[in-house]
């Protein structure tokens, strides 16, 4: 016999098991996804990006002054208001801004900022203080707190790990960036078989728990791959990974997949040296993935029902390095977009450059009160029980 | 001494195997075989003679770059060269994590590397550059199973740790109080024991504190010592770091909080106060003796009870280097460890941050779990793996393991009682695979092909992530 041919051990196959959530997968109750309503899309700008390049003070002196090499020529800059305008590589996001679909936080940060990546993304993704250590996301917590019953996938990131804001004490968001490759690995017949022979064991925690997330896998690798071929995008998107991430992401809700929560997330923004072409190029992929992101959502009757919040770790500073590029900063600018957002345009004034700490960006909205709004306003949740704490309202969505 | 039950010849497999699982990273075939016979005072004895440490050395090409780096020393290039260092010096470090996990898969000290294991994850620090990361690993291996007052005391003055935590920035005229805080919330006593003012006055007492980027050495900068009056802990002095750590030391907390770590990590994270209790009160009375202490668990009763074994969720680590010891896994390249460290979540050298791993059921979610699930797949029945025993493939295999100890003992044994063995070396009985599993589907194949097929499924049953 063949290596290949023993190792398909064919045989094994066997019919569909009627646990729940392979009914569910069949779409024979579909009507249950209706139910899904309001989602939520988290865009994660890893790195870092420089909020000011990205939203150009292009009025401002200090600005010019501190950036002599880097800043952005005040023509070329797409006006926004009387003081700030985009990037020009942001321009796919102008129609966006300009029709009242996007609102754009600035000097969103926290007291006694972090500038490590990986302790400043912890922060941002477990909704902690910066001088605590927390082992549960802020996302993740929600799933503990306001969701019996759902099914596994229903926080979905698109990546090939589960990151942090997703895991919660209880309950975790469900990790792929590739449906099909899931599907095959979630297939090995083995682990199926063995998962079909399991009989619950009680009084054994670790072993229950580690089947259930097995069989949750196998199933939800079977209904995400039913569901990503019920719709086919008839928009183009960019060719990045960005794009097809984004891409997935619509398939999934024009489909009514079950998932209220979705992760994307874009790297390379630690632009310490040579930024311009580094970040241009990067924003460019945001922007048109963006573009044809929200343009499929619309076509699909869905962008009332989604709102997209993009973040990064932390600003850059101020003044540009001798490399031509920037280093780690604090405050930062956050973007929401959706069709409903109640305060439209620019949420508060830009960062102030004649008061800095030390060089860098004072925050002035700390970003767990607009987790605390999205939470409260937008997922129906109570973000106080998520976050720990109580934010007052920001009256920004809803 | 103890008088104990287990160890005075009631002992069985089970128990030697739960001892290695926990002390160490499980057996190996040949290993397993060896020691089931044996006695588990045996089994101890030989566990805690493991030698002195051997130390990791860096390979010489990248020693000829630093002593480079070290001649400009006091010149105008040295900040030059000391980045030029960093930036040729990262593409050795898979060389460094490569030779750490063979040296963990390696069955001659593995108490020692378990608790080198351990003392990383508790001392968590990020090295991105190789001669920072292999001085800091051997010391802890020189410490891992002496006292845990030189091990502090050795870290606070480790060059990685100062950098990591920003004692590097740590100045009599503008303290940085990071280090000094992590040292006492999470390296020795726990929140709830200090106040703010003790970390203050700790921060002061480590100003000047410094390391040497180059060399990765020590180096006390006076000038940047606050050498004044600090109030610590109650106590007055003109106190530098190692006073503060001793003070530190005094309070019996730091040992109950170092016996939770090691009740969660050795024998069960579920916490028994008793067992923590007992832990602590020998680690404190024997002034922080690791060795004695982790003597003390294992040759206690209730280090075998039932409820402690099979509940731990191995780290991606011990799932690996288990894998790697039965298998005999041997890889050209450093890729396959690299997806390993991303695709699981553990990352030697760097993790997630200064709390460390958070561990157990953190470990799992759905995608860790399928690749934890697929790993022995990917290393048996990939197209790039050869089999020895088994396949020959081309002369320079990306990736290798060793079936021979495992086909010359079964040969010409039946099915079911092959089965039994795999299960009952590698998988925990109260668990209870079912052994039919292992084998539907099989007759048609020859006999190694068979026995892959048993060994590729034992090791990728959802019990075998537990020990």
């Amino acid at each position: 016999m063949k290596r290949r041919d023993f190792l398909k051990t064919s045989s094994l196959a066997t019919g569909a098991m009627m646990l729940p959530e392979f009914i569910r997968s069949t779409g024979l109750f579909d009507i249950w996804n209706d139910k899904v309503g309001k989602r939520l899309v988290v865009v994660q700008l890893s790195g870092g990006n420089d909020g000011l390049n990205t939203i150009v003070p292009f009025e401002n002196d200090i600005y010019y002054n501190a950036r002599p090499r880097l800043g952005i020529e005040k023509g070329k800059v797409i006006r926004l208001n009387d003081t700030l305008g985009f990037n020009p590589v942001l321009q796919p996001l102008e129609s966006v801004f300009k029709e009242g679909e996007m609102t754009i936080i600035n000097s969103v940060g926290y007291p006694n900022p972090d500038r490590s990546h990986f302790r400043s993304m912890d922060i941002w993704q477990t909704g902690s203080g910066s001088e605590e250590y927390w082992s549960t996301g802020w996302l993740g917590r929600f799933l503990d707190n306001e969701c019996n019953g759902c099914p596994p996938y229903y926080a979905l990131d698109v990546d090939d790990n589960l990151n942090l804001a997703l895991k919660g004490k209880e309950k975790d968001g469900f990790a792929t960036n590739n449906i099909g490759k899931l599907r095959k690995t979630s297939g090995n017949r083995f682990l199926k078989m063995v998962a079909e022979h399991h009989h619950d064991d009680h009084d054994h925690d670790n072993v229950a728990y580690l089947y259930k997330t097995m069989t949750d896998t196998q199933s939800s690798a079977d209904y995400l791959f039913e569901k990503s071929k019920v719709h086919r995008s008839t928009v183009t998107y960019p060719q990045t990974t960005f794009g097809k991430d984004l891409k997935q992401i619509s398939e999934l809700m024009t489909a009514k997949a079950n998932i209220r929560i979705y992760y994307a997330s874009l790297g390379g923004f630690d632009t310490h040296a040579g930024q311009k072409g580094k970040q241009d190029r990067l924003l460019e992929t945001y922007a048109e993935g963006m573009k044809a992101f929200i343009r499929d959502l619309k076509k699909n009757g869905l962008f009332d029902e989604t709102l997209i919040l993009t973040f990064s770790e932390f600003g850059r500073r101020v003044k540009q390095n001798a490399g031509n590029g920037t280093d780690h900063g604090t405050a930062n600018n956050l973007f929401m977009m959706g069709g409903r957002l109640k305060k439209q345009g620019f949420f508060n004034a830009a960062p102030d450059l004649s008061d800095l700490d030390n060089g860098d960006l004072k925050y002035q909205i700390d970003f767990r009160q607009i987790y605390s709004e999205v939470i409260n306003h937008w997922m129906d949740g109570d973000a106080e029980k998520v976050l720990g704490q109580r934010f007052s309202s920001l009256n920004m969505i809803g | 001494m103890e008088s104990n039950g287990k160890i005075n010849g009631m002992s069985d497999w089970e128990d030697i195997k739960h001892l290695y699982a926990r002390a160490g990273f499980g057996l190996g075939f040949d290993e397993s075989r060896k020691k089931e016979n044996s006695s588990l005072r045996k089994a101890l004895d030989n566990l805690f003679s493991g030698g002195r440490p051997g130390l990791f050395r860096l390979p010489s090409e990248y020693v000829s770059l630093q002593e480079k780096a070290m001649d400009l020393e006091g010149s105008m290039m040295k900040n030059f060269k000391a980045k030029n260092l960093e930036d040729k010096a990262k593409k050795f470090m898979p060389l460094v994590i490569t030779n750490w996990y063979d040296s963990m898969a390696d069955s001659r000290n593995p108490l020692l590397e378990k608790m080198t294991l351990f003392w990383h994850g508790h001392f968590a620090c990020r090295s991105k550059l190789p001669h920072m990361a292999v001085r800091q690993v051997n010391t802890i291996r020189q410490h891992a199973l002496g006292n845990f007052r030189d091990l502090v005391q050795a870290i606070a003055k480790d060059p990685s740790m100062i950098l990591y935590l920003n004692n590097q920035q740590n100045n009599k005229e503008k303290p940085n109080e990071n280090f000094a805080r992590e040292l006492m919330e999470l390296f020795t006593i726990g929140i709830g024991n200090y106040s703010e003012k003790d970390v203050k006055e700790a921060g002061r007492a480590f100003t000047g504190w410094k390391a040497d980027r180059i060399k990765a050495e020590y180096k006390f900068v006076a000038r940047r010592h606050d050498f004044g009056k600090k109030t610590f802990m109650g106590q007055t002095g003109d106190f530098n770091g190692e006073d503060i750590i001793n003070i530190i030391l005094e309070n019996k907390e730091v040992a109950r909080f170092i016996a939770r770590k090691i009740h969660a990590y050795f024998v069960n994270p579920k916490i028994d106060e008793k067992n923590v209790n007992e832990i602590a009160d020998i680690f404190y009375n024997s002034d922080y003796d690791i060795k004695k202490t982790m003597h003390h668990i294992f040759s206690s009763d209730w280090f075998y009870a039932s409820e402690n074994i099979g509940v731990k969720i191995k780290s991606p680590i011990e799932l690996y280097v288990g894998l790697k010891k039965i298998l005999d896994i041997q890889l050209s390249n450093h890729k396959p460890l690299f997806f390993i460290g991303r695709g699981l979540g553990q990352k030697l050298f760097n993790p997630p941050n200064v709390a460390g791993w958070p561990g157990d059921k953190a470990w799992i979610d759905n995608a860790t779990l399928m690749t934890r699930l697929n790993l022995p797949f990917y290393f048996i029945h990939a197209n790039d793996v050869v089999i020895k025993g088994y396949s020959s493939g081309n002369s320079k295999p990306k990736k290798t393991i060793d079936l021979r100890p495992i086909f010359d003992f079964y040969k010409g044994k039946e099915t079911e009682s092959i089965v039994s063995d795999l299960i009952r070396y590698f998988i925990h009985p109260r668990l209870s695979a079912d052994k039919k599993l292992l084998t539907a589907g099989l007759k048609r194949n020859t006999e190694k092909e068979i026995i892959i097929s048993m060994v590729s499924r034992t090791l990728s049953l959802p019990e075998y992530q537990l020990c």
